[in-house]
């Protein structure tokens, strides 16, 4: 009976051959609330097994969009599929193989975090309860404390052990490390790491950077209800800024002509630059020049995620990368 | 500064409680005009003001709800009964609605926790959340004022009736306060300060019901608006009683709220405990596990009060009525109020009003879980929502027939050890006669839950008071029929004193069934809401 005992093996019977190997799949959904557009348009598959980040700053459209994979809320147009399974029209069928972590922990104030943890597997069965038990060591759960003397990361530390627990195929968690310390959010990478090697698939919304960086193999980035990118981090990289440091024994020769660059900052003899696509202009330039000292490194996920959120309108440039083609870089700027 | 952050602060108080506001003000106005036209037009001459004063006087079944008239042959003591006693008891629970509004339920969102964290004292932010409540009592005051004018009563008594009408609404907004205190929720607070309310009328229920424990009204915040006497020889001094216990209690309240911890209540219960693991297999059971505090001072409360119908049964006067004045008594629904099942029959029509408003108050349970965030969390699991609001409806409407067999049984009782001549089968059909018209609130307000969540709440208890409002005016008013049958409680046939409307309560129970089916499946379709 319980429907998550073996995870990932069983092939979504009577789905066809792509439901077999992805676990989330939405197809141009979206989501207004009155005049509000929420997602727009939003195309995006997961496939089983990959821990897939969901980045977005506050009110992009990060909570609605799980809201929706979760058949909460009906979408207004387009669908969400989790195991090609309609998550607005059989909403239980597609729980049977997916936990989640809401990003408010709201409880049940009279309940103690054991008894809570007892109801949310009883409701939902298949727990496995050997493994509840050193969740609940390893997160440091007081399990005899009632909700409400509880505070919010200790709230969430609860949702956590419950839906790890389950180990449900997907585990979709909306922010769930907020209100963690850090030694609790060592203990989480380590348990998204274990359902990783289990083969769960993990949506993780998130806006800690450096967690998605750590855990995620594909990130998507959402800005004002739409997807601006998406891709593995080294394909973000890729197709993103490098960050170059040279610096000259004489005065810095202007640069403002070669393509894909721009000069970020000059600090006397040190220029710091951001090169799109090719270096070899670049390089070629410097050549002629009494070059001291030269760093190049790639984009940090945050350099990646401010990029996308100071300039109005660049971030459109790569939607086409949710279905897997890259446009390449936008010349100049 | 200050005194500009304590008028923001009261004016938010205020604003926040628009929409009840609102619904009173209506009611009271409608009501302090009506029930004075109507007397005017219904008895225009002294003669027939007698021959109402023979029949109606002496009788103790409308004593429930409006008290003990004192003159019945003017206009203004006519209305000093009718609008008085009745609107004393709804000012009382507009007080405790109040008053938990503006202090309790801030402290539950964690509002209170920034305002006691800005450069605002403690003992002003209290003063502020008073001061916006005291303003509403003020409107509803007003309303009443002139609601009374309007029906063309003096000005001067209009006012003090209008005060002694408002009395117990001061009087419950600070014992709310000093619930709030206590209590670690606004449910928590509600329940208590509505404890309270209930004793109060069981108190004035009995004094004024009994011919020698008359005393009794001096006991209670609802009695004191008797005392008064408006337009019946007023007694202003007596106004001292309930000012003064509002006051004593709106400074003890601000005392141990300056005492206190913000955000934690005087009466928390510990916040550690032993795992208890009955009723978390479903979220039904939960909901039972959950509500069955609250279900159990129904119970208790309402039992109680069976029992004290059925006790005082037998004491009911009995005036001898002419046959020209039974035509009155049939258009107050009451053919034969003279003899105990008469009295029990009438009596059960405040039972049907009691466990209507436990059942929307399931409705809003729910619809609490919902804005908390909660039922968010349980459907993630694997739970319908036809499963979740089925269960939670089907709860609702097996505590109603909990209740309705209680008040049945404990009226018996009541009424037996007074050899009252009622059998145990005629009050279990008498409870259970409850139930219907409960029921179809229920509907109701799982209709509203699922169409217009936000507004639920507010809607579901507006439409079981006004159609009980409604039954009580609209035969006074002389509406026609059609528009009195409008509400569901002109289709709850008294029993025991008639028989129950078996036709009335199919039709009742067949249109909840269908409603909840409607509710059902139009929640499936929308958004779950927040707050």
């Amino acid at each position: 009976m319980p429907p998550a005992s073996s995870p990932s093996r069983s092939p979504a019977a009577g789905h066809g051959g792509t439901a077999a190997r992805t676990a989330i799949a939405t197809f141009g959904l979206c989501k207004r609330y009155g005049s509000t557009r929420a997602l727009e348009d939003l195309s995006v598959s997961v496939p089983r097994g990959q821990v897939y980040g969901y980045l977005g700053p506050n009110g992009a459209g990060k909570t609605t969009t799980i809201r929706l994979l979760l058949g909460l809320h009906r979408p207004t147009a387009g669908r969400a599929e989790l195991f090609g399974i309609d998550a607005w029209g059989e909403p239980v069928a597609a729980h049977a193989r997916a936990a989640y972590v809401s990003g408010e922990p709201a409880l049940w104030p009279s309940l103690t975090a054991a008894e809570t943890l007892e109801f949310l597997a009883r409701v939902r069965g298949g727990s496995d309860l050997a493994y509840r038990e050193l969740l609940v060591e390893r997160f440091q759960l007081e399990a005899d404390r009632r909700v409400r003397a509880l505070s919010k990361g200790n709230r969430q530390k609860i949702q956590l052990v419950a839906a790890f627990a389950t180990r449900a195929e997907l585990l979709i968690l909306d922010e769930p490390t907020a209100g963690l310390d850090p030694l609790m959010e060592v203990a989480f990478r380590e348990t998204v790491l274990e359902a990783k090697e289990r083969e769960q698939t993990v949506f993780l919304s998130s806006h800690i950077l450096s967690e998605v960086e750590a855990l995620c193999d594909r990130v998507g980035i959402l800005r004002s209800g739409r997807l601006v990118d998406e891709g593995t981090l080294a394909e973000l990289r890729h197709l993103s800024a490098r960050t170059l440091e040279v610096s000259f024994r004489g005065a810095p020769p202007r640069l403002d002509g070669v393509p894909g660059v721009s000069v970020v900052e000059q600090r006397g003899r040190r220029l710091r630059l951001e090169v799109n696509g090719e270096l070899a202009p670049l390089i070629e330039v410097l050549a002629r020049h009494p070059v001291e000292a030269l760093t190049s490194r790639e984009p940090s996920l945050e350099e990646i995620f401010l990029h996308h959120y100071r300039e109005p309108g660049e971030g459109t440039r790569r939607e086409a990368t949710a279905h897997g083609e890259a446009t390449g870089p936008a010349a100049g700027r | 500064m200050s005194g500009a952050a304590i008028f923001a602060l009261a004016r938010r108080t205020f604003a926040d409680a628009r929409g009840r506001t609102v619904g009173f003000v209506l009611l009271f106005a409608l009501v302090a005009y009506a029930q004075p036209a109507a007397y005017r037009s219904d008895y225009p001459t002294l003669r027939d003001r007698l021959g109402f004063v023979h029949a109606f006087a002496g009788n103790a079944s409308l004593r429930l709800f409006y008290g003990r008239p004192l003159d019945l042959l003017s206009v203004g003591g006519y209305s000093a009964w009718r609008v008085g006693g009745i609107l004393a008891i709804f000012s009382a629970v507009w007080g405790m609605l109040s008053a938990t509004r503006a202090l309790r339920a801030e402290e539950d969102s964690g509002r209170a926790e920034i305002l006691a964290a800005a450069p605002l004292s403690r003992a002003r932010m209290f003063l502020a959340s008073v001061c916006g409540c005291l303003s509403g009592a003020f409107v509803l005051w007003a309303a009443l004022v002139v609601g009374l004018l309007a029906g063309r009563l003096p000005a001067g008594g209009s006012a003090y009736l209008a005060l002694a009408t408002v009395a117990p609404g001061l009087v419950f907004l600070g014992l709310g306060a000093l619930a709030c205190q206590l209590a670690s929720s606004r449910r928590v607070a509600l329940e208590l300060t509505g404890a309270v309310l209930l004793v109060s009328l069981l108190v004035r229920v009995v004094a004024d019901t009994s011919s020698s424990l008359g005393w009794l009204r001096w006991l209670t915040p609802l009695g004191w608006s008797e005392e008064l006497r408006a337009f019946a020889g007023a007694r202003p001094g007596v106004i001292a009683l309930p000012v003064a216990l509002a006051a004593a209690s709106l400074v003890g309240a601000g005392a141990l709220w300056l005492g206190r911890d913000v955000g934690r209540g005087l009466l928390s219960t510990r916040d550690v405990a032993r795992a208890r693991l009955q009723w978390l297999s479903s979220p039904t059971a939960l909901a039972f596990r959950e509500e069955r505090w609250s279900l159990s001072g129904w119970l208790v409360g309402s039992g109680f009060f069976a029992l004290v119908v059925g006790l005082i049964s037998t004491s009911v006067a009995n005036a001898g009525i002419s046959s020209s004045l039974r035509r009155q008594l049939r258009r107050l629904g009451a053919t034969s109020i003279t003899h105990p099942a008469g009295y029990i029959g009438l009596s059960f029509l405040f039972f049907v009003l009691a466990i209507s408003v436990f059942a929307c108050s399931q409705v809003a349970a729910a619809r609490h879980e919902e804005a908390e965030g909660r039922l968010e969390v349980v459907l993630a699991l694997t739970v319908s929502r036809r499963r979740w609001l089925g269960g939670r409806l089907a709860l609702a409407a097996a505590a109603v027939v909990a209740l309705s067999v209680t008040v049945g049984v404990l009226a018996w009782a009541g009424a037996a050890s007074q050899h009252a001549g009622v059998s145990l089968a005629t009050m279990l059909e008498a409870g259970l006669n409850c139930a219907p018209a409960a029921i179809l609130f229920l509907s109701i307000a799982a209709l509203a839950y699922a169409l217009v969540p936000r507004a639920s709440t507010a809607v579901a208890f507006a439409v079981v008071t006004v159609s009980f409002v409604w039954q009580l005016l609209s035969s006074i008013v002389g509406a026609p029929a059609w528009l009195r049958e409008l509400s569901p409680f002109e289709h709850v046939g008294l029993v025991p004193a008639q028989p129950l409307k078996g036709g009335a309560a199919a039709v009742m129970l067949g249109v909840a069934a269908l409603a909840c089916a409607v509710a059902v499946w139009a929640f499936s379709r929308r958004d779950l809401v927040g707050i």
